[in-house]
């Protein structure tokens, strides 16, 4: 019999060597969990009855979590927008616009970059479609293969660190904070990374010159006007879908899920707006539409939800689904789209298992002690606070050479996350310390993408990479750029300001009122049995719960309610006028949820509490 | 060995039939999500068993999707190692992967979710939001699921060692799903 403070390094131990094998992560770290589950039920740390708790954590955490739901649809919405030519036509235009300068075609790969990255959410979609857009011009022009394939890369792996970002999505629900706030804490990190690549390209362009030529007058075929509305046609679009995706999830219009699939529809819209063959009725219809959307929002401004806005957004949704049915006609469209849902589906139980691994493996893991484990280990650092970020990126950024992002957050996030509230909370606060660690772990994560060998983002660019691209110079290439990403970690930590500046400075205060409200000792000491083995998901519920509570209070600001769940928006600002549930089914479901993960016995996921709750009662 | 064959075909037909429809879910969950957004934005129209639909074909795209998805060889490995083996030692990795690994871990987890599914159906459960849906087939594809899983499991060893003996030609061919 192994003691139990012995249980947790051995199952951590475990948990490498069966994952080095090779065998799908899902299955080795659920059979981690299992095995070592049996032994502690065999030794008497918990019953089997603790182990009940984790269907009702698959089935509550991960099934019914709307949130993850967005990891389909903005997967989707990217192998659409691949495919549609969006890329091409920005890419093109700004190419020509900054063609004259120096790394002008560096610096447009840049630029689009972080469009495309403020439109989707995947890496891969992006990559692809600039690599064989923009890779072969770069050639033409003898630009270094190096900085080429590189500047390639960085720009398309920035998509995972630019809010709708599926990293920060997925972040998000293991740290328990709102998807909102992480884009908020996003939006800086990520303009100051850009700005270092720009900088990066403008120093190279003065110290090699010849690495980045511009491009010679003659091969500019599109100058003044025409380049302007070449421009237009790239740009209009993407502000179109940025904000599909990002503008109604911030205006409280849509959820951060919602607004994912309304992202894939916009983009299935985009494409089937630029088919060739569309024809003389799908143009009057995209007019109509277009026009019947313009008078509803001055119609809107009139008079809100009155039947003028009604009639013209009715018109236009009639539109929308006349593009949908269309794309299902035009058969290459409509193959695309099978070819698109497929791999998604595909992607998404691939990810979801990795999450239901995860979960076997927590529970039991919590179930020895683990937490305590680690959080002794980490809290004892030298240097306090500081060591433990040290430490932790050090972590990560070796992690991520092995481990794609998916399972550094499911795996190695919710371990270190109530060390990070801990450890952090006195630097930036309370509310902003897991924002801050997330978004300081979503920069390092950028690296896994890209260092060689065994980055995805460089795996992707050597897929549709002409033959004579050389494998050591697409390895070669990235170097500097992860050095870059490494110095931006840096910058993160070192100035957390560049993460807080944007987020919502009232939230502390808020937060101590409430809870005063809710007598946070009934949750824990209640529980008993097995269930004693919780009274830190107890906690953690507790804590979420408040937040929850804290964002149907603040009432005045929908937003804040839209980007947990469906019914927090209602719960919001719209809660009097549409709501389903009373408008401070927040409040009630919190509290359900957290009495709830405390005293079914073994059971704390489960799924009688409204969904606030739900979700609060789970984590 | 035939009989063992034709069982691992007729578990890969029902799990690439169940695949297909996790596979329309997506387009599914993808157009009802939306339209939940647009409809109460403009109608203030706003239904909870349509915004539980979402996640119900959610847990359909994971649970049937997962054993297709298995099947097509598509779950993520740490492949440091397991790229440098030959392809006789990766088809055992997998096989004996299967054997303790995936085989226990699934029969374990579906045992463990069929109380959880019965709960739910003995007090014929319904969601307790308002207008919401009924609560035990989405709970009973827990189970399900995870058997289909076992059962896929089941398939791929009797593949390879069907491929180990020279008996059919498989394509293990792994390689790192897109993300």
């Amino acid at each position: 019999m192994i003691p139990l403070e012995y249980m947790p390094p051995l199952m951590f131990g475990g948990l490498v060597l069966f994952m080095l094998i090779g065998y799908p992560v899902a299955f080795s770290l659920s059979a981690v969990g299992l095995f070592f589950g049996f032994f502690a039920i065999e030794w008497g740390y918990f019953r089997l009855e603790y182990m009940q708790a984790i269907p009702g954590r698959v089935f509550g955490s991960i099934l019914s979590n709307d949130l993850l739901l967005a990891i389909p649809f903005f997967t989707f919405m990217g192998a659409i927008l691949e495919k549609c030519g969006l890329a091409e036509d920005m890419l093109d235009s700004m190419g020509q616009l900054f063609g004259p300068v120096r790394g002008g075609l560096g610096y447009s790969v840049i630029i689009v970059g972080f469009i495309l990255g403020a439109i989707t959410g995947t890496v891969a979609a992006q990559v692809i479609a600039m690599t064989m857009i923009s890779l072969p011009v770069m050639m033409r022009y003898k630009y270094n293969m190096r900085y080429a394939t590189g500047v390639l890369a960085a720009s398309g792996t920035i998509t995972q660190l630019v809010p709708p970002s599926l990293v920060l999505v997925v972040l998000a629900d293991q740290l328990g904070k709102s998807v909102g706030d992480m884009y908020l804490g996003a939006w800086g990190p990520s303009l100051l990374q850009i700005l270092f690549f720009a900088l990066y390209t403008f120093a190279l362009s003065i110290i090699k010159p010849h690495y980045l030529p511009p491009v010679p007058k003659e091969d500019r075929t599109l100058s003044g006007k025409q380049l302007w509305i070449k421009c237009a046609w790239g740009i209009v679009p993407s502000a179109v879908l940025i904000f599909l995706v990002l503008g109604t999830m911030m205006f409280g219009i849509a959820t951060p899920t919602e607004a994912g699939a309304m992202g894939a529809i916009g983009a299935i819209v985009l494409a089937v707006i630029r088919h060739p063959k569309l024809g003389v009725f799908g143009k009057r219809v995209f007019i109509v539409s277009v026009l019947a959307c313009i008078a509803g929002i001055v119609a809107y401004q009139f008079n809100p939800k009155g039947i003028p806005f009604q009639l013209a957004f009715g018109l236009l949704y009639l539109g929308i689904a006349y593009m949908c049915v269309r794309a299902a006609q035009l058969a290459d469209l409509r193959s695309l789209l099978i070819q698109a849902y497929q791999s998604t589906a595909r992607l998404t139980a691939m990810v979801a298992f990795i999450l239901v691994g995860s979960t076997c493996f927590s529970v039991v893991f919590q179930g020895v002690d683990g937490g305590r484990w680690i959080e002794h280990m980490l809290t004892s650092l030298p240097g306090g606070s500081w060591g433990f970020l040290l430490v932790v990126n050090l972590f990560v950024f070796f992690l991520a050479f092995f481990l794609d992002f998916f399972e550094i957050a499911f795996i190695i996030v919710p371990m270190l996350a109530p060390v990070a509230q801990k450890m952090l909370a006195p630097i930036v606060g309370d509310s902003a310390a897991l924002i801050w660690f997330g978004v300081i772990l979503c920069v390092n994560m950028q690296t896994s993408f890209m260092h060689p060998p065994f980055g995805f983002a460089l795996f992707y660019l050597r897929g549709v990479a002409p033959k004579e691209v050389k494998s050591s110079d697409i390895y070669w290439g990235a170097i500097p750029w992860v050095l870059l990403q490494l110095v931006m970690v840096a910058v993160v930590v070192a100035f957390p300001l560049s993460v807080t500046i944007f987020l919502d400075k009232d939230q502390k205060i808020d937060l101590d009122k409430v809870k005063i409200e809710i007598p946070v000792d009934q949750g824990a000491p209640a529980s008993t049995g097995d269930a004693a083995k919780d009274a830190d998901a107890a906690q953690k519920a507790q804590d979420d719960a408040t937040n929850d509570i804290q964002k149907a209070l603040g009432g005045g600001d929908s937003s804040d309610a839209a980007k947990d769940a469906p019914k927090a928006t209602d719960a919001g600002k719209d809660a009097p006028k549409d709501a389903p549930k009373p408008g401070d089914a927040g409040k009630d479901a919190a509290k359900d949820g957290a009495a709830k993960s405390a005293d079914g016995v073994g059971k704390p996921a489960d799924d009688k509490a409204p969904k606030a709750g739900d979700k609060a009662g789970i984590k | 060995m035939g009989a063992l064959l034709k069982l691992s075909s007729a578990i890969d037909w029902l799990n690439e039939k169940l695949g297909r429809l996790a596979n329309i879910c997506v387009l599914l969950a993808c157009l009802v999500s939306a339209a939940n957004a647009m409809v109460r934005y403009a109608f203030d129209i706003s239904s909870n068993a349509w915004l539980e639909l979402q996640w119900y074909m959610f847990a359909v795209i994971v649970m049937f999707g997962a054993s297709y998805t298995l099947q097509k060889n598509e779950h993520v490995r740490v492949d440091v190692v397991y790229m440098g083996l030959s392809e006789r030692k990766q088809i055992w990795v997998d096989i004996l992967g299967g054997i303790f690994f995936l085989m226990p871990a699934c029969v374990l987890l579906g045992w463990l979710a069929w109380p959880f599914f019965m709960q739910s159906w003995d007090q014929n459960e319904m969601s307790s939001n308002a207008g919401g849906l009924l609560r035990w087939p989405v709970k009973l594809i827990l189970p399900v699921g995870f058997g289909l899983i076992a059962l896929q499991g089941i398939s791929e060893i009797i593949k390879r060692i069907a491929a180990l003996q020279g008996l059919i030609q498989i394509d293990a061919k792994y390689e790192r799903p897109e993300q």
